[in-house]
This record gives C-alpha cells, structure tokens and sequence, in this order.
C-alpha cells in the first residue's frame, strides 16, 4: 500500500509537541486469508476500528482473550504491521503508510518486550552482545561508549554485578534473568515508547511480580510510555495506569485503572472481572457465572455489537444490528455498549 | 474420622540424572477423605507433577529411588505388582487429567472411542456397550452425543478440555487428579471449567488432588491445600486456616506475590530463585528465601559467602561489610575470613562482630553465625549447625522451626 496524500501534506514540524505518544484513530488490520486462485479475498479483522491514545509516560494496558486481536494491535502500533485503514500518530506525526526507510527514527524510539525470553535472544551471543547490537546497528557511539551503555543497561535491570552477568550466555540465566536482559536491550536506545507484550506470562509467578514492577520503575524513572498487552486482569490493575478491554477486534472500554475495574461499564468487562478468582476459601462454596459460548470467529463476526451473542443483557432489535458507538460516560472512561449509562 | 480414600505416607521420588540425584518429591505424606479435594500448589519445578505421578506409578526409566505408602481404599498399593497396579488401580481407582492432554488426543480418531477406550482395555465389553457408555459420559461433562461422532481438530479449547476430563471419569474413579486442568485455556473457559468440576465433584462424590501454580485457582476447588516447595510439602491443612493465615513463610509469601482484584494491596515478590533439586539447600528448603530466617534455619559456609559476595557487589551495601582480602569455607559450617591488612585480626573480629550484630535484621544470613574467632591471621566464623525443620502441628502443619518456638 502506497502512502495517502494526506500524510504528506500534515505539515509535521509546525504542530506543537502532543501530549500523547501514541494516537490511534479508528485503526484497522486486516488479514487477508483467501487461498487459492479462486476464492477471492477473504479478511480476518484482527483489529477493527480501535481509537485510543497513550499519554507520555503512562502504561496502558490492553487486556483480551486470545484471539482478541490485543498482539496484532500491539505490533501495528509500532508499525511492524502496516495498518489497513485508520489512522496511527507518533508524537502527533503521521506514521500509518510511511516506509521502512522512513521508519528508522521509531525503531529507535519504539522498543518491545517479547513474550518468550528463551527464544527471543540470540543464544550465541553473550549477554554482552545481545546488548550492544541495537547501538551498532543504529551506529551509536564508539567501542567504549557502547561498553559503558551496557553496564549501565545492566544496571537498571538489576542484573548485579553487571561484568558478571555481560559475560554469560542466554542459557546460562534463569528466564527472570532472560527477561531482564531482553528489557535491557529494549532500554539501549533510549526509547520513548516499548511495546510489553505478555511480558510475564512465561515466567513463575513469583518472578512475575520483580519484572513488572521493574518495568514500572524503568517507566519512572526514564518517563518511557508502556503498552502493556495482556490477558491477565489482575496484573494489568497493579501495573497499569488505564486499561482497555479488547473483545473480538474491538476496544469494548477503556478508562483509568480505578474507574474501568472499580465500575465497569461493559457487561464484558464485568464478566471478565467475575472470572477470575482471587485466593478466597469461600470460593469453592459458590459457582462463578460464566458466559455461553465462545469468543467469535474474525474472519465472520456476529453483526451490531460483537458480544451480543454472549452478552446477559442484550436487546433485540439494537445490540445485534447497530455497532456501538464508544461513548465517554466517566470522565476519561470510554464504553461501546448501547445499553451502558 | 472416615478412613481417608486415599493416604500417602513419605513418599519419594528421586531421579538419577547426570548432575546427580533428583530430589523431586521428599517425604511427602497427605490423607485425603471421600469427596474431599487437596490443591497441590507450588511454583514450576516443585515437585507436584512428580507427585501426582509417583501416586499413579507412571515413572520414568530413570527412577533412583521411589519409596513410601499409597493407601488407596485400605490397601498399600505400593505392594502391587506393575500388572494389578494397572488393573485395580490406574484409572479404575485413580485416574488424571494430564497437563495439555487436550493438545494430544488422537487427531485421527473420533472423540467418542477415545473416550471409550479405557473401558474397551480395562473390561470385555460390548462396543456398543461402550460407545453408549462413553455417550453417557460425554453428556456429564455438559457435551451432547453427537460430539461423540466428531474429531478433535472440530472441537475448541474448552470442548476438548471436557472431553480428557470424560475421559478420566468414564471407569468411574475414587479419586481424579488434575494436573493443571485449565492452564492452557481463556480465563471464561477456565470458568466453565472450573464450574464443571465443582458440579462433578458433588454429583459423582469424586475427590481431586488438584495440581496448580495459582492460588486463586486453587482455592475455587480445595477443601485442603497443600504448599509444595523444593520436592517438600512445606504446609499442609484445611483451605479456610491455610488461605487465610498461613503457618509457613513461604505460604505467606506466596499469598502476598499475588496480585488480587478485589484489594488494592500491591503484590510482593519472592527474591531469589527456587532451589535446585539436584543439590537442595541444607536445613529449610526455603531459608536462603525467607523473610524471617534465623540461627537454625539452616545456612552453609558456601552459602554464606556467596551472601557476603553479593553484599559487597551491590553499591548499596558495600561500605557496610568489613573490608575483607579473602573467604573460604573450612567445612560445611565454618569458614575462614582473612581481613585487608590493616589493623590487627583481632580489630577486625570486632568489626566483623559489630556489623553482624547491628545488621542481622535485615540481612537474615547473619543470624546463621554462632562464634567470631580471631586466629594467627584469619577470622575463623562459625556457624549454627543445619538442621530440616520437622512438620509441625496435626491436621494443619508446617515444617518452620518458627513454630517451634510457638511463633506463626
């Protein structure tokens, strides 16, 4: 897909500086599956019509099932993916349609955080390595230079002392310890935004809780703006600033962390919420509510509002012929639900 | 008291490996009454799957030691020999639900003579027989019978999770273990699930030993909870005392690394990693750990120098510990300091003396030191002698020496 006209001709220097790192505006990705010469194409809508925005230094987290298009929404928010419609804003600069070329400067600025830390390092480099490639790479600095970038890496990820841990090899270290580096290399760049994507979800849940909060401190400490992509609610509440919900491809709500878990707007988010068990010995005496059935197919989403098959309370005539709108019904705290107030 | 359906008295399980042996389940003992469910949790690598495993006999060629009682229904089935094992006892008796089973049915045949099939083994009986028995089954875990008919790759995650549990309970067992039964599944899955089991277990009277790494997950299920660490079973009692106030340490601190939705209490970490089983930690498991260690707890000369090394490598803590030139470890509990030359050794006995005394809250490893002994040109320090803590109280214990002295 070629760049629109209009993207040329946003006049970038001129804006003042945006309060958001990252602005989405009815963004879209969709995947063509058709197969085969005959059948034509057939789109899988990943990520259907998503609005939203992350203000410099704050974590957002995104929170679905699988399937819910929160890892394509993550990759095309740093462009590893190119939008299908929509618009994607950097720093108030269009990046929806722009080349590889021209992409350099956010592969600098825009890090991620793999999910995986066994398979997401190069297991023949040592540590030391693994960290000083992103700076060759984007010709940064000279030997000594890059050396002392490393260490200092190697420090704010805790990985003490940082001579010892430079000279080991990825299978040498625990995967907490994987994890660190993979956020170390993520920081050599001094990025303004990184991309989390189920950063912990391989890891034991005692491990879980030092990475987040690290990443929490990283945020602090250097302002770096997280999108915090996760299935898991309760982590997304401890280490998050605002939380969207995904459903299906779609934002269903979207508020601080307070207003969208302490009054959840969409009967999704309340299911959800009612899902999960906190350690409680009454717990076995009751039976949790659930929902029927199973998250929809994208490639053939129900119409109207795509919970509505699921959803306890949803009208004929309206939920399932009309899409919802997002709606501001809290101040700061979005909802697409017709029947929410 | 009802005699238990199922007691397991010190049961191990070692494995020989080339690092040496395996300490993967140590003298685990836990009774379990009809109807009654045990949640097993602990973190990856603790030894529950080996437990649900050494219960059921399905071992691997390198077993070095594999001992203890299973009494299942009054009998020692560790008596049994492999062939009456497999007959009265496996799936008959005690079945499982093995971790991503779901992922391993069989893709080319139909779910229905899967789910059949350990009745076709287990007795002579008529396919028919069998197909309507396995139909029967397949409508108790909530699956109509036309599901029977269709292969895995048709079903979902959820639908085919409810068929490996069809599959456990079509022998009609006393006991189903369940190794991680929804961890590959969405959270809303999970619950149908989770629901699922609960309905069963009151309709078919079944008890569980439920095997998972999240006590959330675990408390929806367990009338019992026992706390696994490091191939031990470090707390074991009834889930209203151990969710509640934890007897052990390590109990308490995995309670508090959970991060809750429904209490703005911040989730707190484990430092340190569990323990290698090959070579397990002397006395407690858990004391190089644990927030509240002290003198008996268990410390090695080894151990406490890689401590004092990781004081003096951190910028925070380095001006704290006396200047040190050299550190070995004479024996297990004793090791050898020699002092930076200045100022004589006995000088820096006291130094070394004065920093244990005034920092051993905080640095718990400390504790560990029973004498400080200038000698010609070392500080030769002792430590208290390692002893593994005994479980402690009747039907709720916990191996802590902390409860030794009447502390929780």
């Amino acid at each position: 897909m070629t760049a629109s006209v209009v993207d040329q001709q946003l006049p970038t220097e001129a804006r003042p500086p945006s309060p958001n790192v990252i602005e989405l505006d009815a963004l879209k990705k969709w995947f063509d599956i058709g197969r085969g010469l005959f059948r034509g194409s057939i789109p899988l809508k990943a990520v259907d019509g998503v609005t939203l925005a992350i203000a410099r230094g704050e974590t957002l987290a995104v929170v679905g099932e699988s399937g819910s298009g929160k890892t394509t929404l993550g990759r095309t928010v740093i462009r590893l993916l190119e939008p299908t419609d929509g618009r994607l804003l950097y720093d108030g600069q269009d990046i929806t349609h722009q080349s590889e070329k021209e992409l350099m400067w956010l592969r600098r600025k825009a890090q991620m955080i793999p999910q995986d830390p066994y398979s997401s390092v190069n297991p023949a480099f040592p540590v030391y390595r693994i960290l000083e490639e992103p700076l060759v790479i984007h010709k940064e600095g000279d030997r000594a230079q890059r050396g002392e970038a490393v260490m200092k890496a190697l420090q704010s990820v805790k990985l003490n002392p940082p001579e010892f841990f430079a000279n080991k090899y990825p299978h040498m270290l625990s995967g907490g310890q994987r994890q660190r580096v993979a956020i170390a290399r993520a920081l050599m760049l001094n990025p303004a935004f990184i991309l989390a994507d189920e950063p912990v979800s391989m890891l034991d849940a005692s491990v879980r809780i030092s990475i987040l909060r690290l990443l929490r401190q990283i945020q602090h400490t250097f302002g770096i703006s997280f999108l915090y992509i996760t299935h898991d609610l309760a982590t997304a509440k401890h280490f998050s600033d605002r939380i969207g919900i995904m459903y299906a491809g779609r934002l269903v709500e979207e508020g601080p962390v307070g207003g969208v878990l302490g009054e959840p707007l969409h009967p999704y988010t309340k299911a959800l919420m009612n899902a999960i068990p906190d350690p409680d010995p009454a717990n076995r005496l009751t039976v949790r509510q659930g929902l029927p059935g199973e998250p929809p197919s994208l490639i053939s989403p129900p119409t109207g509002c795509h919970f509505h098959p699921r959803c306890p309370i949803a009208q004929a005539g309206l939920c399932d012929v009309k899409d919802p709108e997002m709606r501001e019904l809290r101040p700061n705290h979005r909802v697409a639900c017709h029947l929410a107030s | 008291m009802p005699l238990p359906v199922l007691d397991v008295k010190n049961l191990v399980l070692w494995y020989r490996t080339r690092k040496g042996p395996v300490h993967a389940v140590d003298d685990i003992s836990f009774a379990l009454e009809a109807g009654q469910t045990i949640a097993l949790v602990g973190e990856s690598g603790s030894g529950k799957t080996s437990t649900a495993n050494s219960i059921l006999r399905l071992l691997p060629k390198n077993v070095l030691r594999y001992e203890g009682k299973v009494v299942f229904d009054g009998q020692d089935v560790m008596e049994f020999d492999d062939e009456e094992f497999r007959k009265v006892v496996r799936w008959r008796g005690i079945s499982m639900v093995f971790q991503g089973a779901m992922n391993a049915l069989n893709p080319t045949t139909r779910v229905g003579s899967q789910v059949a099939e350990p009745l076709i083994v287990h007795y002579d009986i008529d396919r028919r027989e069998a197909a309507d028995q396995a139909i029967e089954a397949l409508g108790k875990v909530g699956l109509s019978g036309d599901i029977a008919r269709r292969y895995p790759h048709e079903l979902s995650g959820g639908m085919k999770q409810r068929v490996v549990i069809a599959m456990s309970l079509i022998l009609k067992p006393k006991v189903v273990i369940l190794d991680e039964p929804t961890s590959a599944l969405d959270v809303m899955t999970q619950t149908n699930i989770i629901n699922l089991l609960k309905d069963l277990k009151n309709a078919e009277h079944l008890s569980y030993i439920f095997i998972t790494h999240d006590l959330g997950l675990a408390s929806e299920l367990a009338d019992l909870v026992g706390i696994v660490y490091a191939g031990e079973l470090v707390e074991v009692g009834p889930a209203e005392g151990v969710f509640v106030r934890p007897k052990h340490p390590y109990t308490g601190k995995l309670l508090a690394s959970v991060p809750r939705l429904r209490s703005e209490a911040a989730p707190d970490f484990i430092p340190g990693v569990p323990p290698d089983l090959t070579d397990p930690p002397p006395g407690c498991r858990f004391h190089l750990r644990c927030p509240v260690s002290f003198e008996k707890c268990g410390w090695s000369a080894p151990e406490f120098i890689e401590q004092v090394k990781l004081l003096q490598s951190s910028v925070e803590t380095k001006d704290k510990v006396p200047a040190i030139e050299a550190m070995k470890a004479k024996d297990t509990q004793t090791l050898l300091i020699k002092p930076v030359a200045n100022g004589t050794v006995a000088e820096f006995a006291q130094r070394l003396t004065s920093f244990i005394a005034q920092d051993q809250e905080t640095y718990r490893f400390l504790k560990s030191v029973e004498s400080v002994q200038p000698k010609a040109k070392v500080v030769e320090v002792k430590l208290h002698e390692a002893m593994p803590p005994p479980l402690i109280g009747g039907d709720w214990r916990a191996s802590c020496w902390l409860l030794e002295a009447g502390g929780s």
